[in-house]
């Protein structure tokens, strides 16, 4: 009937018409590069225009090519006997692998490549450093292949969001081309721990945040992470190698933050001669990474220290904050687990809030539940009591559930059940009411008047139902 | 006091149609005798588990159908299952992956389900089969429900994984990677509820299934697919045009059945100058009493959320102190969540409700099917739905009764007025067109961002490198050096496609109605103009919303949920102008074509239109720019006739015939009327000749024109067909449209058109017949 193809041909013309792709206007496409020639390049592999423009060399194998790109080791100290004392760390003697990617895009589903892999470890002081660029599609299992040879099966990698983002990647990457991810020993994401210890002090949590707070790092003339895709990808489609050079700086950097982000934690928190005069909010975030682990003890010490400093004011004004982004926009990209772009973004507070004198205080009253210190705790939340506001009535729950449970003082529990429901009324009575607190107090008050009566009256059994 | 009796099924009929009134409505009463089950045997390769499990469950044996699709699925044979409600179609799917299962733990198995709710049914009864056959088993969602840490356990350990096409296409196909324990170890697909898969939803499938399979061979797995379809007329075709492999038809059932009744029912004439007719509704709910007050367990349908709200208060006023069992009657609708369906489905078995009044969204994700009366009022949209609602209703042994109610919608009436339609086979096609461009490049793109391309690739049956060279031009792909088209760039393609619609630019549907707004549908630009207007109402799962505010430039339509009782319609000023003539053939009288055409379209003015009577209460203005779709059309022009007849005459005729030819166009082929468009031109600038447009209103078309073009004689006849037996006297809105100039005679003009166009010649006095396989 007709020919199929040519029929296609023929609605694949007119599609141009309808989506007004600029090719429409011309009658007969000129081919671009087709299958059986592949891009030339006039002459110089996409390998070799890359290697030029970063100074790397190529390495080339059956794999293809890969642009090495090595630096020379600069010193870079950590002191990984204190590192290892802080919650979390790894032992002084695993090797570490700074690790990140600079990748072409943000879901980590099977379409987006890492084509820039940066890594860093040390060797005594020094810490050496190594860029793995991928020149062309076809080349990237050259590139896995020279990253699993630096990975070694003991060592521990050190990211920043590395596990929800980078890593997975790469095992995606390794898995499309049929093998599995280089075995390693373990996986520090410093994301998570920065958020823990100093996001109460941080605008937000990205890394170049992180290096600005806490290392005292400005980064100038720095790429934003949302243009390097484009970069890449125009290089890709025959552009200039020329901007990918920034990029190869920005993932230097970033690897070597990590680096340094490991010695700050050892020269900071890691030593403990150094708590008096850390940041109290750091020290209650540190007290929460210990717990976490079960480590109660050294979270106690941390809040005892905490809970005696004056806390600084938060550098996020939360009444100052713009209002949320437009989210009933139906374009907001799905999270696929990525990375959000890095163009410009409000600060915003931790969405944790901010770290005061009294939530340390509640912290350590509950700690010190938690670590059996019961007389300790009810002293705590005892001082809690005269705080003004939410606070008092959230301690009198706290102390009521401590006399009536564990110290066995039921009239003492319902005194304070009593003061407690008195402050939730005063507060109700100037607009700021706490009904699940009022709730909780006034069921808990019943009770212990009802259990007061029975021990009133011990001889009269309850009449059977 | 109680004023009513028990009594038994078939004197309750009889009672009904002793009732003159009643009866007069009667214009079909056929009676399915019953039938025996039919019996194969388990094979013996099947674990003895498998079978003492469902022996504890009562299945001694299994019905031939079973049986036929066990050793063929066996056999490593992709089948397509074709049975009727309530017959055990699962088990030809559950049985073969349980022994796949068996045969070694580490095989795994895909079902898709078109919706969420019918996935968690089929989850819960696999899990209650293996766990009466003592075989660990862990099946389980994969949804927008499923919370993330139970994600990467279905991931990596979940054997067999429930999902929808949406999910498949926008999160497990893009991240086949972690999927690959399912890739590498898939045994079997199933696609069930095949018939849903059509029009642009089962071009997208189509596409994603293409996807999938590409990433089977990717990780070197060979699953065989088992398809579930309600009946149509092609299951066979719509399986291979969705899988592109061609399937085992399995459609004889071994399920018993008791004696059927079904009877297809007409309101009486009001106006014959109109029209109008009574009204379904209330003829629905004098058919459902007598079931109801003689404790027969009864279903009533209603097309719309208002309809059943309307039964619903109607038979309860009805059955009120004493007059009947009110309190055991139901209402459902769409959005219930799964217990609530549970509790419906648990008090219909142990007879603790009588009758539920449903919408169509029970026509899905329910198991009920042992129901004494099934009354539909309104036709369903088609063929198979009417059946999936009749189907309720059917004892395995006694009698059943299923009632269909016709509104005066023109395809209620063409399809009561032609029993043989719902009843001898069924003559409608579900059709599929992967290749149309809009949704094959969207798709292409994903499944480049999944794995790259080789030169020479082919995509389901289509080479690829042309295609992937057009991409190439706006930097989406790009060949490396080693020949391949890999993806570049940095967008989640499979995130902008939608599987419900075209075109990638559409129109968001925002319900402001909860405090924090929520997206709940797109439709594309076409639809747009008049679907979601101004003041427009529009329907979202029987749910109605105003729409207060149409954003054109955003894109973005603001509704609010309302409870109204009337509907709105919109109509478009089209010009079409052809571009491409696929196919042209010469028919009786004139030629019959198929190609692409332009359509300009503006929408111009709506009407309010009250449910149920279709009363005019209103209308109003609709401001939006023009805009062009370039889709496909089937037209058909009359040749030589211009000169023989009266220039005004020739346009309504041809108005007339066209608005028939809508009407059995939209019945035979299964699609909602609205999605094909009729425009007539009394001199084609085309062909100088009087022509008669059917076009696609989705973009590109999917296949529709070219099936129409193929099925011209039987459209003249069935259009004709329809108009003669129309009961009004000189055209109204069920055969010829909305009288335009009352004193001449559409009816007479369109008949005159259809004759020269053929129609005597086909007419044997019947009326569409099934196409041959």
């Amino acid at each position: 009937m007709i020919d199929q193809q040519e029929l296609h041909a023929r609605r694949l013309a007119r599609y141009r018409t309808a989506i007004g792709s600029p090719a429409a206007t011309a009658p007969v496409r000129p081919a671009p590069f087709r299958l059986d020639a592949p891009p030339s390049d006039s002459g110089t592999s996409l390998a070799d225009r890359l290697a030029s423009a970063v100074g790397g060399d190529v390495r080339r194998s059956a794999a293809g090519s890969v642009v090495w790109y090595e630096t020379a080791p600069r010193p870079l100290p950590v002191d990984r006997e204190r590192l290892a004392a802080l919650p979390g760390q790894p032992t002084r003697d695993v090797p570490l692998l700074c690790l990140d990617t600079e990748t072409t895009g943000l879901a980590t589903a099977a379409g987006t490549v890492a084509f820039l892999v940066g890594v860093g470890w040390w060797v005594g002081d020094a810490f050496h450093q190594v860029q793995l660029l991928v020149p062309d599609h076809a080349d990237e299992p050259a590139m896995l292949a020279a990253l699993a040879e630096l990975i070694t099966p003991d060592c521990w990698l050190v990211t920043y969001n590395g596990r929800a983002f980078d890593w997975p990647l790469l095992v995606a990457r390794y898995r499309l081309h049929g093998s599995a991810a280089p075995v390693h020993g373990g996986h520090l994401d410093l994301l998570p721990v920065v958020r823990r210890l100093f996001r109460h002090r941080m605008t937000d949590a990205r890394l170049r945040t992180a290096e600005r707070y806490l290392l005292g790092l400005r980064r100038h003339g720095d790429v934003d992470g949302w243009e390097i895709p484009g970069r890449y990808l125009d290089f890709l489609r025959g552009a200039s190698a020329g901007p990918l050079v920034d990029v190869v700086r920005h993932n230097d950097q970033d690897v070597r933050s990590l680096g340094q982000l490991l010695g700050h934690l050892g020269r900071g928190l890691g030593d403990r001669t150094t708590w008096p005069a850390a940041h109290p909010g750091d020290l209650a975030g540190l007290a929460r990474a210990f717990s976490r682990q079960g480590d109660l003890a050294d979270a106690l010490d941390c809040l005892d220290i905490a809970s005696e400093l004056p806390v600084p004011p938060s550098p996020v004004d939360p009444l100052r904050m713009p209002p949320e982004s437009d989210w009933w926009s139906p374009r907001v990209r799905p999270d696929y687990g990525a990375r959000v772009t890095d163009r410009e973004r409000p600060p915003r507070p931790d969405p944790a809030g901010p770290w005061t004198t009294e939530r340390i205080a509640i912290e350590r009253a509950r700690l010190q539940r938690r670590a059996g210190d019961l007389a300790a705790a009810a002293r705590s939340w005892a001082s809690l009591m005269d705080q003004p506001g939410r606070t008092s009535i959230v301690a009198a729950i706290e102390l009521a559930k401590l006399h009536e449970h564990h110290l066995r003082d039921l009239p003492g529990a319902l005194r304070i059940a009593t003061t407690g429901l008195g402050n939730a009324d005063r507060r109700r009575r100037i607009g700021r009411p706490e009904p699940a607190l009022e709730r909780d107090l006034r069921r808990r008050s019943d009770r212990i008047r009802r259990r007061l009566a029975r021990t009133a009256q011990p001889s009269v059994s309850p009449p059977s139902r | 006091m109680r004023l009513y009796a028990p009594a038994d099924t078939p004197a309750v009929l009889a009672d009904l149609l002793a009732e003159p009134s009643i009866a007069r409505g009667v214009v079909h009463h056929a009676v399915l005798p019953a039938r025996d089950a039919i019996h194969g045997e388990f094979p013996d390769w099947l674990d003895p588990r498998i079978v003492r499990g469902l022996a504890g469950r009562g299945i001694e044996r299994p019905y031939i159908h079973q049986a036929e699709a066990l050793s063929a699925v066996h056999a490593g044979e992709d089948i397509v299952v074709v049975t009727p409600t309530a017959s055990g179609k699962s088990l030809c799917y559950t049985l073969p992956i349980l022994q796949a299962i068996v045969d070694d733990p580490a095989s795994r198995a895909l079902l898709l389900f078109p919706t969420k709710a019918l996935g968690q049914d089929q989850v819960t009864e696999f899990a209650s089969l293996a766990v009466a056959a003592g075989i660990p088993v862990s099946a389980s969602t994969y949804d927008g429900d499923t919370p993330a840490p139970i994600r990467s356990a279905v991931r990596s350990a979940g054997q067999v994984v429930v999902t929808n096409p949406d999910m498949l296409h926008a999160a497990i196909l893009p991240h086949h990677t972690k999927w690959f324990q399912l890739f590498e170890q898939l045994k079997v697909i199933v696609i069930d509820e095949l018939h849903s898969y059509r029009g642009v939803f089962g071009g997208h499938v189509a596409n994603v299934l293409r996807r999938l399979l590409r990433i089977c061979a990717h990780y070197g797995s060979h699953p065989v697919i088992v398809c579930c379809s309600a009946t149509i007329g092609n299951p066979a075709e719509l399986a291979a045009g969705l899988t592109g492999r061609p399937s085992r038809l399995i459609d004889r059932t071994g399920a018993p059945a008791g004696e059927r009744h079904v009877l297809l029912v007409d309101p009486p004439l009001l106006d014959p100058a109109t029209g109008a007719r009574g009204s379904a509704v209330t003829l629905a709910q004098r058919w459902a009493l007598p079931f109801l007050r003689a404790g027969r367990q009864t279903i009533v349908f209603g097309r719309s959320r208002v309809a059943v709200e309307l039964l619903l208060t109607g038979l309860r006023e009805s059955l009120r102190e004493g007059l009947g069992p009110r309190t055991r009657l139901r209402g459902y609708r769409g959005g219930y969540l799964p217990t609530e369906r549970r509790a419906i489905e648990r008090g219909l078995r142990d007879g603790e409700i009588l009758g539920v009044v449903a919408t169509n969204a029970l026509e899905l994700g329910v198991d009920i099917g042992r129901l004494d009366a099934s009354i539909v009022a309104g036709y369903p949209g088609s063929v198979a739905a009417t059946w999936q609602q009749f189907g309720r209703a059917g004892r395995r042994q006694g009698v059943s009764v299923a009632v269909l109610i016709a509104s005066s919608a023109p395809v209620d009436q063409y399809v009561v007025h032609h029993p043989e339609f719902l009843l001898e086979g069924s003559p409608e096609q579900a059709r599929v067109d992967p290749d149309n461009l809009h949704v094959l490049l969207a798709h292409l793109r994903a499944a480049a961002f999944e794995l790259p391309f080789a030169p020479g690739d082919r995509f389901g049956n289509i080479e690829t490198d042309d295609l992937l060279a057009f991409l190439a031009e706006d930097g989406q792909v790009r060949q490396a050096g080693d020949g391949r088209w890999y993806w570049s760039s940095e967008n989640f393609p499979a995130s902008a496609v939608s599987l419900r619609t075209a075109a990638q630019e559409n129109v968001v549907i925002i319900d402001t109605t909860p405090d924090r707004p929520r997206v709940i549908g797109e439709v594309d630009l076409f639809a747009a103009q008049t679907l979601v207007h101004e003041d427009a109402i529009y329907l979202h799962e029987s749910v109605q919303f105003h729409v207060d505010r149409l954003d054109w430039d955003e894109r973005k339509a603001y509704v609010r949920r309302v409870d109204v009782d009337h509907y709105t319609q919109a109509d478009r000023a089209v010009t079409l102008k052809p571009l491409d003539v696929f196919a042209d053939a010469p028919s009786p009288g004139g030629r019959r074509c198929h190609g692409e055409v332009m359509v300009a379209s503006l929408a111009t003015i709506y009407k309010k239109l009250k449910f149920v009577t279709n009363e005019n209460l209103g209308w109003g203005r609709i401001h939006l720019p023009e805009i062009e779709l370039q889709t496909t059309a089937y037209w058909l022009t009359a040749e030589g006739v211009r000169d023989r007849w009266r220039r005004h005459e020739l346009d309504i005729a041809l108005l007339g015939s066209g608005r028939a030819i809508q009407t059995v166009a939209s019945v035979l082929l299964m699609v909602d009327p609205r999605d094909l468009g009729l425009v007539t031109q009394v001199r084609s600038p085309h062909a100088e000749e009087p022509t008669i447009y059917l076009y696609e209103s989705v973009p590109g078309g999917i296949g529709l024109s070219e099936r129409l073009w193929e099925r011209h004689d039987d459209l003249i006849a069935a259009a004709s067909d329809l108009i003669r037996s129309c009961g009004c006297d000189a055209g109204c809105p069920a055969c010829t449209g909305p009288r335009l100039e009352p004193e001449i005679d559409a009816r007479v003009l369109s008949l005159r058109l259809l004759d020269e166009l053929g129609a005597s010649r086909t007419m044997s006095g019947r009326g569409p017949t099934a196409a041959p396989p």
